[in-house]
């Protein structure tokens, strides 16, 4: 547009006089030959920096030592933010700490039935400890007090010793003897020993080829008869009118000694014997 | 070199001072911290592509930590704050992992 137009000037311009044509020329280049543009306006170059050399390792030291610095806050936050995360309830929002919440009391409950569970099995594990305690100590009681009446085990303590002398030609009967054994035991006799043989509860006495044998043993007179128990009510037991110490003395002659002992000492045994058909009931 | 330096300065100081921070700045901690690591890592990466300025290091640095910041706060202020948080914090990892893939590709070469 702006072309066409100084071109139609000139042309106007040509028509007219030459001098006053080549005077327009030269304005005209003069705009022209100009090297200014308008789009790339020239830049003045910066005179070369001089700070650049003169200041470089301090300018490095400092920024450097600010990175670091920088770095120390970064890493200083971070433990110190590592270290206070466990407590930091007030930064969760609702949600979270009702989650929290539920989790918790459910651990708690879930805790607390463990524990309940817990509890009970040790109070079994005791209750049966006690038990077991207890059953052996009844077990201890039951041994040594059937030791004592099976005629397992020696036993000694306060009792009388009878001592029945028989008379020549007149032999006691083994009925009066057992008679006295079941006297002894009718009056508290909890030991006895019968002529040297510990009498328990299968003890029999007879008589074979006029000798007294009491359990395949056979006996001779003076019988010593110990029994363990209360001694008087024992004494009694015998000497008592019309008891088994007068029939002993009245009828067979015999001498009958009773004689109450601080302690009497039984220390005859008899095996235990197994029971072939006699089973505890469970 | 200044960086490890002080990264392991800070860290010594932080396990053996243990303090306490104050319940105000409790929710901006974490967000604090993970800028900053994103900005560390952003210096990395141009430290890797020969292209750090400690300047630019800064000015990010302190860009990105109040930044987030200011989010964080502006979120409480709003009553989104967690949200904010968590926005911040997405962010900031795949800025973190963009980083961390850019480092590896300088030393791995691929």
């Amino acid at each position: 547009m702006a072309g066409r137009n100084e071109h139609e000037h000139a042309r106007d311009e040509r028509r007219r006089d030459p001098q006053s044509t080549l005077r327009h020329q030269r304005r005209r280049d003069k705009v022209n030959d100009d090297t200014a543009t308008g789009s790339f306006p020239v830049v003045r170059r910066k005179p070369a920096s001089r700070n650049l050399d003169r200041n470089a390792t301090r300018s490095r030291m400092v920024t450097s030592a600010l990175v670091m610095v920088l770095c120390a806050l970064l890493g200083y936050g971070y433990m110190v933010q590592a270290h206070n995360t466990q407590s930091s309830y007030e930064s969760m929002t609702e949600d979270e700490l009702r989650r929290l919440f539920t989790e918790t009391s459910s651990q708690v409950s879930k805790l607390e039935d463990r524990k309940t569970q817990l509890t009970e099995q040790l109070n079994s594990i005791k209750s049966a400890v006690d038990k077991q305690e207890q059953a052996r100590l009844i077990a201890q009681q039951n041994e040594q007090t059937s030791g004592i009446l099976s005629g397992r085990l020696p036993a000694q303590g306060k009792g009388v010793t009878i001592t029945i002398a028989e008379r020549a030609g007149k032999p006691i009967d083994a009925a009066t003897m057992f008679h006295l054994i079941e006297e002894l035991r009718n009056a508290g006799a909890e030991v006895i020993e019968f002529a040297g043989v510990r009498v328990i509860t299968s003890t029999s006495i007879q008589r074979v080829n006029g000798n007294l044998v009491c359990d395949g043993v056979t006996l001779t007179s003076p019988y010593v008869v110990k029994a363990i128990g209360d001694p008087s009510t024992l004494q009694g037991a015998v000497d008592i009118a019309g008891g088994v110490g007068s029939d002993l003395k009245l009828d067979f002659g015999a001498g009958v000694a009773v004689q109450q002992v601080d302690n009497v000492v039984i220390e005859t045994v008899r095996q235990p014997q197994t029971n072939k058909y006699a089973k505890t009931v469970e | 070199m200044a960086a490890v330096l002080g990264l392991i300065i800070g860290v010594v100081t932080g396990i053996f001072l243990q303090p306490d921070i104050p319940i105000v700045l409790q929710p901006y901690l974490p967000i604090m911290v993970v800028a900053a690591l994103d900005a560390l890592l952003g210096a990395a990466r141009a430290y890797f592509e020969r292209s750090f300025s400690d300047k630019v290091f800064v000015i990010s640095f302190f860009s990105n930590v109040i930044t987030a910041t200011l989010l964080v706060f502006l979120g409480n202020q709003l009553g989104v704050g967690s949200q904010l948080t968590t926005a911040v914090i997405v962010v900031m990892g795949i800025r973190i992992f963009s980083n961390v893939s850019a480092i590896r590709r300088f030393i791995f070469r691929g």
